[in-house]
């Protein structure tokens, strides 16, 4: 792995760079989203038992959150060369996804954007996660409204990639990643079960218990349990698990190449730049 | 060409089967999406799938993505069993009214905060499951017809200048897509020559040489660009950039704020929902002052006519008139679980307006 060792220093500077006011932008949005997420935790009620019904304007409103971060990203221009490698890496992201489809539990979306955060840097993380999620939906006209949640989540694990610790390198660097991956894999998972649960099993009615589903107006920790039981039940046991595998193999079988690949063509991209 | 043949034929000429701009169906999808959001009316829920069904089914175009209408009616169908299996299997003991079907009760340990599986299966139960889970798929349905009415590759066309890199970027990523197969294929091609055979590097020998190969072509993508002109920034002063990103911070600041307050009842309500449209108003501005700096011709755009304005405008009077309509009307929004469902003539007119596309949307073939 002496490869990587050399190439670990190559790419010191990220391609997207993330100035201090689109860091503001993207924490505020990240706030945002997070609230929109996690709704069902934070709903406070005056009188319990209240009803409520989801608030579906929050399925408009994440989008506009997503885009407002996109457009800051893309504020001072994106490089072309940026640009083209963000295209390359979208499609293939893409394609990893369409191959899911098929094995259920099985799923290649994120090894790749784990290791091309990890090179490309933060803000490349986050805008490759939203174009990937949002290319492949186009592609098997899947843009429903589950797709800003999903942008957003995977948009998070990009971003998440290319925050971690510059100075590790090699066989540590594998090792790092692939924790991250199956952390990923597991958030990625509890985001979306949190995002649906209020949806799919609806919102509990005064006097109409209904067993698993959120509560208005109960204690956090007794909807956290609820929450709890219900995501281990449909997939943090199936589903995230096969996620979490998946990512980890991908990772500590192709890492090593696809991590020089991509460090290669970011050098290259460097070299042929014009001097600035 | 007589005299007599030239209205006929700029009549025909109005009638050329064309697309319509794909924001137009967007909009009118979104809106009766946001119609059923506010009721758990059956009969209105019902009404408004069979509207999108129509629409689709009589205007839809001969892409593939057209077909992508289907998969979500069973989707929709499979969220309503969902909803109504969860309720029977997890909360069935709890309900009231007619027992329709008496299951044994399974009590689980304390740790699963003391559920009940099973138990007697009630009216209310399942219909109470079965209208909320009908409002997510009629939801579902909606956003579905969008998806196979409207182009997407033209809706990328016409995203707003200040995603102009972002869409820049998956439009690479689709017309990349091809390469990539034929990519995989020379490859496999390659090592098939060579002689080397299954094994458990073989997929490492597959997908590097891919990833160098697209990487590779698009180095040469991005210098191609570079010589059309790609890389021109606009002239914005500093002044002007500044505005942009106090107006996108303050939107983002005035979203996030009135999500909460909208969650937190207790909050003062002059923080909810103007403080959310606040927000909202300021991104928007922020978004078209960010695009101010894109200067770019656009190659045929995508016309908005007449067509175009009255889909949108029924799907928007739709949404409009259910929010202001139904809640004066609790028993036709929220029908009780006791009774058989009923309408009045105003809901039913107010939500047939979806209808409208079926009439004057152009047909995409002839």
């Amino acid at each position: 792995m002496s490869a990587l060792d050399l190439t670990g220093r190559a790419v010191t500077r990220p391609a997207l760079a993330l100035r201090p006011r689109s860091a503001a932008v993207l924490g505020l949005a990240s706030v945002a989203g997070l609230l929109m997420f996690c709704w069902p935790l934070l709903v406070h009620v005056r009188v319990h038992g209240d009803t409520v019904s989801p608030p579906f304007f929050f399925l408009v409103l994440l989008p506009v959150v997503v885009l407002v971060v996109l457009a800051e990203l893309s504020e001072g221009g994106i490089d072309a060369k940026v640009l083209a490698v963000l295209g390359v890496l979208t499609a293939c992201n893409a394609v990893l996804r369409g191959l899911d489809a098929g094995l259920a539990g099985i799923e290649f979306v994120f090894f790749l954007l784990v290791l091309a955060g990890r090179v490309y840097g933060a803000g490349f993380g986050f805008v490759l996660g939203c174009t990937s999620l949002f290319a492949s939906a186009l592609l098997t006209a899947g843009v429903g409204p589950w797709l800003p949640y999903q942008m957003l989540a995977s948009a998070w694990i990009g971003l998440g990639a290319g925050l971690l610790p510059r100075r590790v390198t090699g066989r540590a660097e594998i090792a790092m990643l692939v924790a991250y991956g199956v952390v990923a894999a597991y958030v990625f998972g509890l985001l979306m079960n949190l995002s649906s649960w209020p949806f799919l099993l609806g919102v509990a009615v005064p006097g109409h218990d209904g067993g698993l589903s959120f509560v208005p107006g109960d204690p956090l920790v007794d909807n956290l349990h609820r929450f709890g039981v219900y995501t281990l039940l449909t997939s943090t046991g199936s589903f995230d698990t096969g996620r979490a595998i998946t990512n980890a193999l991908a990772i500590v079988v192709l890492g090593p190449a696809i991590l020089t690949t991509l460090r290669r063509a970011a050098r290259r991209a460097r070299l042929d730049s014009p001097a600035q | 060409m007589t005299t007599a043949e030239l209205p006929r034929a700029r009549v025909r000429v109005r009638q050329l089967p064309r697309e319509l701009h794909p924001g137009a169906w967007w909009i009118w999808a979104l809106g009766l999406a946001a119609a059923a959001s506010a009721t758990t009316n059956p009969l209105l829920l019902l009404l408004v799938v069979a509207e999108a069904g129509v629409v689709v089914a009589l205007r839809r175009s001969d892409h593939p993505w057209s077909r992508a209408f289907r998969l979500y009616l069973w989707l929709g169908l499979v969220v309503v069993v969902l909803r109504v299996l969860f309720r029977v299997v997890l909360g069935g003991a709890t309900g009231t009214g007619t027992v329709l079907l008496d299951l044994p009760e399974i009590p689980l340990p304390h740790w699963v905060l003391g559920i009940r599986l099973l138990g007697p299966v009630t009216a209310d139960t399942v219909l109470a499951g079965l209208y909320d889970g009908m409002r997510l798929a009629a939801i579902l349905i909606c956003v579905g017809a969008a998806n196979a009415l409207a182009n997407p590759k033209r809706l990328l066309k016409s995203l707003p200048p200040a995603l102009y890199e972002v869409g820049t970027t998956v439009v690479v990523a689709v017309a990349i897509l091809p390469q990539l197969a034929d990519s995989v294929r020379r490859v496999r091609q390659a090592q098939r020559l060579r002689g080397s055979g299954h094994g458990r590097r073989s997929l490492r020998r597959l997908l590097v040489p891919v990833l160098e190969d697209a990487l590779e072509r698009s180095l040469a993508l991005a210098a191609g660009m570079d010589a059309r002109g790609y890389g021109r920034a606009g002239d914005l002063t500093p002044r002007q950039r500044r505005v942009t990103g106090t107006l996108l911070i303050a939107g983002l600041v005035g979203i996030s704020v009135g999500v909460y307050a909208v969650l937190d009842q207790s909050a003062p309500r002059v923080l909810a929902v103007p403080m959310l449209v606040l927000g909202a108003l300021a991104a928007a501005a922020g978004f078209v002052s960010a695009g101010r700096r894109v200067q770019r011709t656009r190659y045929r755009p995508d016309p908005w006519r007449v067509p175009e304005l009255l889909v949108a405008g029924s799907g928007v009077l739709v949404a409009a008139a259910a929010f202001v309509l139904l809640p004066h009307q609790p028993a036709v929004q929220d029908p009780a679980l006791t009774a058989a469902p009923t309408l009045t003539l105003a809901a039913l007119l107010l939500v047939l307006l979806g209808l409208v596309p079926a009439l004057v949307a152009p047909r995409t073939s002839s």
